[in-house]
């Protein structure tokens, strides 16, 4: 078995404007393509239409050649052993899941009388959507309510979800990933929100991308502090020497 | 079936390479015995392997297990059954959670070490005073923090215990959100400052160079050295010593142990399925305090028909979790400067005013609180965000970089009835059972959380949010924390613990748990800095007592007075 330390870099990369399908039949890519620009739409800025999420999506569901890039973004990994084949496990799943949405979402349309989701106006797709969802579509974010929420798992994997559920959250990767994975064309999603991120993902491995601007550089502990006088830092490095540490450590105010 | 091969026997073998294995693994070796260490995931090297790429640590799991291949299950009483789900899921590979973790290393308190002697018993839970105290451990906090590496600002937290060293390095400068809470906490009235963390800046004394500065922190591999990790500084330690060797990708399945209850060594299958015998005089589990009960549990032989060392029948019992909770707070574009709350590395600024008991509140115990980053655009964290339509990217585009978030640890009361035991029917990809979490929360679990949130509320609306949305604990633990303890109980009593204070069992000399099973309560801070501490105390008894044929016992003086803070 070859470890996960020796996966090897396969050296694919992913054109955001390509409009060859890996997955999806034309009708399902269009179909995808529409309920993505719903899910993350076009206003005064770009929305998942501009940022290539159908690209990302049919990318991600070929196979599981797409699934990690290689830490330099040079490639990606070829996965192996038994992480090998639990992944594609779950890609089976992903592609019966889509394979069946699109189809579901065509029948829904088709029950409000029109031919199909793709063809429909945006108020009808959004409609179709509130149907599958189980929901009303969601409203702005009020200021003068009060709800409140229960813990969960951190991370976010695509597990154990719905189709819609599942098709949020890939709209959502698709608009803000590393444009290495094939979305977020442009960084056109960090753009939206004001994220600067990094040129790429190589930059921030080397020092290159730094957060540093976005810190407060201009005041002092003690300022800023309820109660503390001075900033304790060991700049005599005794201990390091094999001593003991002699206690006299700066006091900078 | 594969042949069982055998290796020549070594003086210790120890089972998991994370923050409970790296410094016993450096101990010992420096201190001249041949040690094997062996974790069932890959060597993954920070400099070859990891990058602030979101998609594929926060929502490919790139390091966390994947629940097809070791899942593990939970339920909530006996009576239920249990449903598979990642619970508590830390990195599988050499490291462990050392190498994704946001890192908050805070001290225990000396309160921590003697919670029962404080507070007596408290109805439904099992509270424990430790079989040593903050001042055994004192000495080996500083340590870690020197060898592994821990910034903070001494003297800036009130109450906490002595210390006998300064940081070696100093803390980040705070971020925009830091400083809004920094501000809060000040009107308020709040002892707020930078949290000890797992990583070096570039003020710092151990000569590291601290060159990641792109906020790409919690649950992410760092490319540079510049977080602390088992991977990057004890198990280098240990291999330079070359008494020290990793096996990798090589699964223990049990502890192998004579009729005397003497283990001999454990037997692992290495990645090609190829089963070895591995002697040695001293066995050491520090897989993590879930998956070292279940490994005694495994380790079933004549001396032990129900688990290693397992004559009380406390193996697995009064676990404690943790729960990671918050309130996250939105602020208004058109008032306020950006709080960026991707940037930091992870944490900017925390409190321990709501540490020690205060009954006023309604509960005892506390932990520490801190505010956190909200996070990188995909995982971007604000509880009851719609998730698609204009509403849904106007929320991210409105609230990205204006909101933040005050996080909690809560410290969850250890009951004999929280536990982990072999699930009967779930299996791993191994064959053997997994381990399966029976858990529910205490009531002064879910009083202090209300609590507690509700405190962090008031902090954010102090910082000038104008709305926000309090997390509290639900009806089940999450082991969102990923923080596990007091499985394997500690104590001096072996009729009500499995483990003395050297982490050895009383029933099985040679093997010792040098993990948090150990811990017979929480505590209300991140568990990793004790964690680290108590397995080089227990290390240095192994090297320098045990093995020379010696025993020594912890002297516990009486306690003169319990004044609460």
């Amino acid at each position: 078995m070859i470890s996960k330390s020796e996966w090897e870099i396969v050296p694919l990369s992913i054109d955001p404007d390509s409009t060859k399908k890996m997955f999806f039949t034309d009708h399902e890519w269009e179909t995808i393509e529409a309920a993505a620009e719903r899910i993350i739409p076009t206003d005064h800025d770009p929305g998942a239409k501009e940022a290539r999420v159908i690209v990302f999506i049919d990318r991600y569901l070929s196979g599981i050649d797409y699934v990690y890039a290689a830490a330099d973004g040079s490639g990606f990994l070829r996965m192996s052993g038994r992480d090998a084949t639990a992944a594609r496990v779950s890609n089976e799943i992903f592609k019966a899941m889509y394979r069946e949405g699109v189809k579901e979402l065509d029948k829904i349309a088709q029950e409000f009388g029109f031919k199909n989701f793709k063809e429909s106006s945006a108020g009808t797709q959004d409609k179709i959507l509130e149907k599958l969802s189980g929901k009303p579509k969601p409203e702005r974010i009020r200021f003068d309510v009060h709800e409140v929420y229960y813990s969960r798992l951190q991370g976010n994997t695509d597990q154990d979800k719905t189709f819609f559920e599942t098709l949020c959250l890939h709209v959502r990767q698709g608009f803000y990933c590393d444009p290495v994975y094939g979305g977020n064309k442009d960084h056109i999603g960090w753009k939206v929100i004001g994220f600067p991120g990094p040129k790429s993902l190589k930059d921030t491995i080397d020092g290159t991308y730094t957060t540093d601007p976005y810190f407060v550089h201009d005041v002092s502990w003690p300022e800023l502090l309820l109660d503390f006088k001075g900033v304790a830092v060991c700049k005599v490095s005794c201990a390091t020497e094999g001593g003991v540490c002699c206690g006299k450590f700066g006091i900078e105010s | 079936m594969n042949k069982l091969g055998k290796l020549d026997d070594v003086d210790v073998v120890i089972v998991g390479l994370g923050a409970g294995g790296g410094p016993a693994a450096k101990v010992l070796s420096e201190a001249g015995y041949k040690v094997v260490g062996f974790d069932k995931g890959p060597w993954l090297r920070h400099e070859e392997h990891y990058s602030g790429d979101e998609l594929k640590f926060q929502n490919r799991s790139y390091l966390w297990p994947d629940v097809k291949l070791m899942p593990r299950t939970v339920r909530s009483d006996v009576n239920s059954k249990a449903r598979i789900f990642n619970f508590s899921p830390v990195p599988a590979n050499v490291g462990g959670g050392t190498s994704h973790m946001a890192g908050w290393t805070p001290r225990p308190r000396p309160s921590d070490f003697i919670f029962r002697s404080l507070h007596g018993d408290l109805h439904g839970a099992s509270l424990a005073d430790w079989p040593y105290r903050y001042e055994h451990l004192e000495p080996y906090l500083t340590k870690v923090e020197w060898e592994y590496g821990i910034s903070g600002l001494t003297g800036a937290e009130k109450g906490a215990g002595f210390r006998s060293k300064p940081y070696p390095s100093a803390p980040l400068p705070p971020t925009r959100f830091g400083k809004a809470f920094y501000d809060a906490c000040k009107k308020l009235g709040i002892n707020a400052h930078p949290l000890p963390m797992s990583h070096i800046t570039k003020d710092n004394s151990l000569g590291r160079e601290a060159k990641n500065r792109t906020s790409f922190w919690n649950q992410y591999g760092d490319p540079t050295a510049t977080r602390s990790s088992v991977a990057t500084t004890f198990i280098p330690d240990a291999i330079k010593t070359g008494n020290f060797e990793v096996r990798a990708n090589s699964f223990v399945k049990e502890v192998i142990v004579d009729d005397q209850g003497v283990a001999k060594g454990v037997i692992y299958v290495d990645a090609d399925g190829v089963e070895f015998r591995q002697g040695a005089r001293v066995v050491i589990l520090a897989l993590g305090a879930i998956e070292s009960a279940r490994m005694m549990l495994l380790s079933k032989s004549r001396r032990f028909p129900d688990g290693l060392a397992n004559d009380s029948g406390l193996v697995g019992k009064n676990a404690t979790f943790h729960e990671y909770i918050f309130a996250v707070g939105i602020f208004d574009k058109d008032f306020t400067d950006p709080l960026y709350g991707f940037t930091g590395n992870y944490q900017s600024g925390g409190s321990m005013d709501f540490y020690e008991t205060d009954e006023n509140r309604g509960h005892i115990g506390g932990g520490i609180i801190a505010t956190t980053q909200i996070g990188q655009p995909i995982n971007m964290i604000m509880p009851g965000k719609p998730s698609w339509g204009q509403a849904g990217k106007d929320s991210d585009r409105d609230f990205f970089n204006y909101s933040m978030k005050i996080g909690f640890i809560l410290q969850d009361m250890p009951q004999e009835t929280n536990r982990v035991d072999l699930d009967p029917d779930v299996k791993d990809m191994w064959g053997l059972p997994v381990a399966r979490i029976t858990n529910k929360p205490h009531i002064n679990d879910t009083a202090m959380s209300r609590w507690q949130i509700n405190k962090n509320v008031e902090i954010l609306e102090a910082a000038g949010a104008i709305r926000t949305m309090p997390v509290y604990l639900g009806d089940e633990f999450t082991g969102n924390a990923c923080h596990q303890q007091g499985s394997v109980r500690m104590g001096v009593d072996s009729r009500k613990s499995v483990l003395n204070e050297w982490g050895q069992a009383h029933s099985a000399e040679n093997v010792f748990v040098l993990d948090g099973a150990g811990f017979p309560t929480a505590m209300g801070v991140n568990p990793t800095l004790t964690i680290m501490a108590h397995s080089w105390r227990c290390a240095d008894y192994i090297a320098k007592i045990y093995l020379k044929g010696r025993t020594e016992r912890t002297v516990l003086e009486p306690l003169k007075s319990l004044e609460r803070a």
